[in-house]
């Protein structure tokens, strides 16, 4: 018991510095948002800051963190933080993001997003479209919001496209005025970077698929399909490499192998920048 | 914008662990977590599952080529059930935080497995805030389970092969057939048995019995007793600290009058206790699997894509257990670990009973004193046993146990609850409430089912009729009870009505999918069946509060297979081990840290009291 809470201890004081470090440097220092990944939410009772997207939430007074949700998944799905009334259980928020990269099908079109939202929420015996998708402005962002309502509750999702990923903030409440203020508390939305001359990594998927001119490939992946995030450096060289999820052995394997890939380098207008994309190394058959 | 230098628990309101979980870099994570484990135990580590030995995978195959020849005759057997781990499985994968799990709250406060704080899981928690009171489990339905005889449409010979293969399911074994030298049971149906042969615990245990019986000096462990679940005990971690996960047998033969001179002793459970390294499994319901087993990979994957948006907005995502040999979607087990009903039998009869059989040839305990029997001690048979059905007669016990599941009849719902449980395809209309989820699975499998064979009149057989009725589920109960419950009031069926429409508004049944239909069968009747299981068969992240720490296939620690929900009704224990009788506790049980279902817990604890016994009735309906 003694030796959990000193590893605990540990690794919250690990924790905190990996936080409080990107924290300070998101507002010196946008290179840092671009090794930023997006589970390295800072969340509080008060609301969230996230480097990688860009974003502080402060939700509304009175309101405390709910229940952590789960690790990311396998197709890029991250729960960023919960947020529940410290009272009486009248409402919940949630805001996630979808690597929109890894999900089959998956759009960064938010407002097909939406639509598709709607079109399936409409088909749930009992529930009521109460606002159609509309688009909305969320921290300066083109986003768009859809109302829907059944067995009492009251719910609103709002959706932004920020690097190939749809990050939703779903509100549920049990009474259509207490929605309302939710609504009113994404106002509180801003964006955390200082302007710079650096730009976040241009977003391209399936850039791995024809762009790689030196690749290595990891030894045992496994049984399961691994998601990986990678920045690119203007030069083509490997500069960040995000492990979404997978065993600590093939996160190892994959990251020393991928490490060593070269790819060409893209330009935009003439000049070299860096690139965001995935790529998922899948599972062999045994008998492979 | 925040105070950077609070004290973390103050700032976090959580665990340490959990912060970790949520801001540490990928690269961090790894590094820091590998560490952790090995000293802890208690941070996430989904290192990999070792991968299944080619030899059983050929030997499973060869099998099973030979029991599908038996099949087309009818080939029949079964399984003890969850309990055994098969694609490979076990290494440990702590849950990702406070696995010292003594934290009960208070709705565990009538959990079975409150007897003790140091069972792991079972901290787990509502979400923050209260709820309305919630419901009030009215306890197991009465009525016809309308399971545990043969599947509707089986033609003469499958029946009779049916008949056979559910006889040799409930035989019951000794040292001379095999019993031992470690063992949990001895007969399959002792633990699949409530509501009927086949499925799951039944309220008296048969464990408390079997300890001593022929001599057995057998000590009963703390977590076995006379009025709570039929358990499995597994150990998480090994003494040196390197994971373990596998099963651990309860009793040993030594004493027993059928084995003289074995004096082997049994793991000394009270220290494993002690050291909260001891997780248990229930036995899963065998009922409909294999109409379970003839979903084709095609529609699960479908189905879990077809209202992925809406899992989006619930903080839902959830993959499959992809067997590594051939990459298909395994579907059984508790983890959806086993690939299939074969290699489930053959595995639970080795690790469960100690019956060493075709495709586990080895006994687990090696010690030379306790060696009764030639091995493996069940293999098919060269001269026909005495069985009613001659081509059962052919078969090895594991084929037969297989063949019992492949055949046995799904449960029914109460009348009017919900839509029959299986269906002809072509006569499907879905229940209004799933219309959801059974759209973009309906489009899928419905190409299948127009392609097929099958005549519409021969699958039209499988329409279920309803052999209990909605008001048999009792309102307002006070407090759940094994004892089925009688009918009641008169507005039961409006309440299970509007329980089917909260299931699916507050996204119950983003997971607990509701129907399937199946590809072409071997078997009579059974090609292009629509089913209703509620289980999208995937595997998803449960949290701390349901965490065993048990990795097997893809599925880690944290995760389970969603539950098919249909026989709940009739369930009288609830979970991966048991914790409780108590349908609303287990619904709570599904909220803690990291759990995929937070947000639909926290949606059920928004819902009216009203609403909230709806749900719970519905449930009960199935």
């Amino acid at each position: 018991m003694r030796i959990s809470l000193y590893l605990g201890i540990a690794a919250c004081l690990a924790g905190m510095g990996v936080v409080l470090h990107g924290a300070m440097l998101s507002s010196r220092d946008a290179g840092f948002a671009q090794s930023a990944n997006p589970e390295d939410a800072y969340v509080t009772d008060g609301g969230f800051v996230s480097d990688y997207f860009d974003l502080s939430y402060r939700v509304p007074e009175g309101w405390a963190q709910g229940l952590a949700g789960p690790m990311p998944s396998q197709s890029g799905y991250y729960v960023l933080g919960t947020w529940v009334p410290k009272g009486d259980f009248a409402g919940t928020i949630l805001v996630a993001a979808q690597d929109t990269f890894f999900e089959r099908g998956s759009s960064d079109d938010v407002k097909n997003v939406v639509a598709q939202f709607r079109q399936v929420m409409s088909t749930v015996d009992g529930m009521t479209i109460d606002r159609e998708p509309a688009q909305v402005s969320i921290a300066g962002r083109p986003g768009y919001r859809v109302d829907f309502s059944g067995v009492g509750l009251f719910r609103s999702m709002f959706a932004i496209e920020i690097r190939c990923h749809v990050v939703t903030f779903n509100l549920t409440t049990r009474d259509a005025e207490l929605l309302t203020s939710l609504a009113g508390s994404l106002d509180s939305l801003i964006p955390v970077r200082k302007k710079t001359s650096d730009a976040i990594p241009e977003c391209i998927r399936d850039y791995a698929a024809d762009n790689v001119v030196h690749r290595v490939e990891p030894q045992g992946i496994g049984l399961i399909s691994v998601p990986v995030r990678l920045i690119v450096a203007a030069d083509g060289s490997v500069k960040h490499v995000h492990m979404i999820r997978g065993s600590a052995a093939q996160q190892r394997n994959i990251e020393d192998a991928v490490r060593q890939w070269k790819f060409k380098p893209y330009e935009r207008q003439g000049h070299p920048v860096e690139v965001e994309t995935g790529i998922v190394f899948n599972l062999k058959p045994a008998s492979m | 914008m925040f105070d950077k230098h609070r004290d973390c628990f103050e700032r976090f309101q959580m665990p340490c662990f959990d912060i970790a979980r949520t801001i540490m870099t990928s690269h961090f994570r790894a590094s820091r977590v590998q560490e952790l484990s090995v000293t802890d135990g208690s941070l996430d580590v989904s290192d990999n599952v070792g991968e299944r030995p080619m030899e059983t995978i050929k030997l499973a195959r060869a099998h099973a080529l030979a029991g599908m020849a038996a099949m087309l005759l009818g080939s029949a057997a079964w399984s003890t059930a969850a309990l055994a781990q098969n694609v490979s499985s076990t290494s440990t994968n702590a849950a990702a935080t406070n696995t010292n799990a003594a934290t009960a709250n208070a709705a565990t406060a009538n959990a079975v497995g409150a007897q003790s704080n140091n069972f792991r899981g079972g901290g787990g928690g509502s979400g923050g805030g209260s709820s309305r009171g919630g419901g009030t489990d009215p306890g197991v339905r009465g009525g016809d389970p309308g399971a545990g005889g043969p599947l509707q449409g089986l033609n003469d010979t499958e029946l009779s092969f049916f008949a056979g293969a559910k006889d040799v399911f409930q035989e019951v074994d000794a040292v001379p057939n095999g019993l031992g030298p470690r063992f949990n049971l001895d007969s399959c149906s002792g633990c699949h048995s409530h509501p009927a042969v086949g499925g799951s615990s039944p309220p008296t245990n048969p464990q408390v019995a079997i300890a001593t019986a022929a001599g057995g000096k057998n000590t009963l462990p703390s977590f076995i007793t006379a009025n709570g679940p039929v358990r499995e005990a597994r150990f998480v971690r090994n003494p040196d600290g390197s994971p373990d996960g596998s099963v651990h047998g309860l009793f040993v033969i030594t004493g027993r009058s059928d084995a003289p001179g074995c004096n082997i002793a049994q793991p000394n459970f009270a220290a494993q206790v002690a050291r909260n390294n001891v997780i248990f499994r229930i036995p899963t319901p065998l009922f409909g699997l294999g109409l379970v087993e003839n979903v084709p990979d095609s529609a699960l994957q479908a189905s879990l894509a077809a209202n992925a948006q809406q899992k989006r907005s619930l903080g839902i995502s959830g993959h499959f257990n992809i067997n590594g040999n051939d990459t298909t979607i395994a579907r059984f087990g508790w983890k959806a670990q086993n690939k299939s009903l074969l290699l489930f039998s053959g595995e639970a009869y080795n690790v469960e009973m100690g019956i060493t059989n075709d495709l586990f040839q080895t006994e687990r305990e090696g010690d030379a004193n306790c060696q009764f029997n030639a091995t493996p001690e069940s293999v098919i048979p060269l001269q026909a046993a005495d069985l009613a059905s001659p081509s059962a007669s052919f078969q090895s016990d594991i084929e037969l146990f297989s063949s019992f599941m492949r055949l046995t009849a799904p449960p029914t719902p109460a009348s009017g609850a919900a839509a029959p449980v299986a269906q002809a395809a072509g006569a499907a209309s879905q229940t209004a409430a799933a219309s959801t989820q059974t759209t973009g699975t309906a489009g899928q499998t419905t190409g299948t089912a127009s392609a097929a064979s099958t005549p519409a009149s021969t699958a039209s057989t499988m329409v279920a009729s309803a052999t209990a009725d909605v008001s048999s589920v009792m309102t307002a109960a006070a407090g759940s009870s094994t004892a089925a419950q009688p009918a009641s009031s008169s507005t039961s069926g409006a309440s299970v009505t509007r329980g089917n429409q909260v299931f699916a508004n507050i996204g119950c049944q983003a997971c607990h999918t509701q129907s399937f239909t199946t590809t072409k069968s071997q078997l009579t009747g059974q090609s292009n069946v629509t089913i209703q299981p509620f289980s999208d068969f995937a595997v998803h992240d449960m949290g701390s509060g349901l965490a065993d720490g048990v990795t097997q296939g893809t599925a880690n620690g944290n995760e389970f297979r969603t539950a098919p929900l249909w026989g709940v009704g009739q369930r009288i224990f609830f979970l991966h081990d048991g914790r409780t009788k108590d349908l609303s506790v287990a619904i709570q049980q599904h909220a803690s840290r990291g759990s995929e279902a937070n947000t639909v817990i926290n949606n059920y604890n928004m819902l009216s009291q009203t609403d909230q016994q709806s749900l719970i009735n519905f449930l009960r309906s199935l």
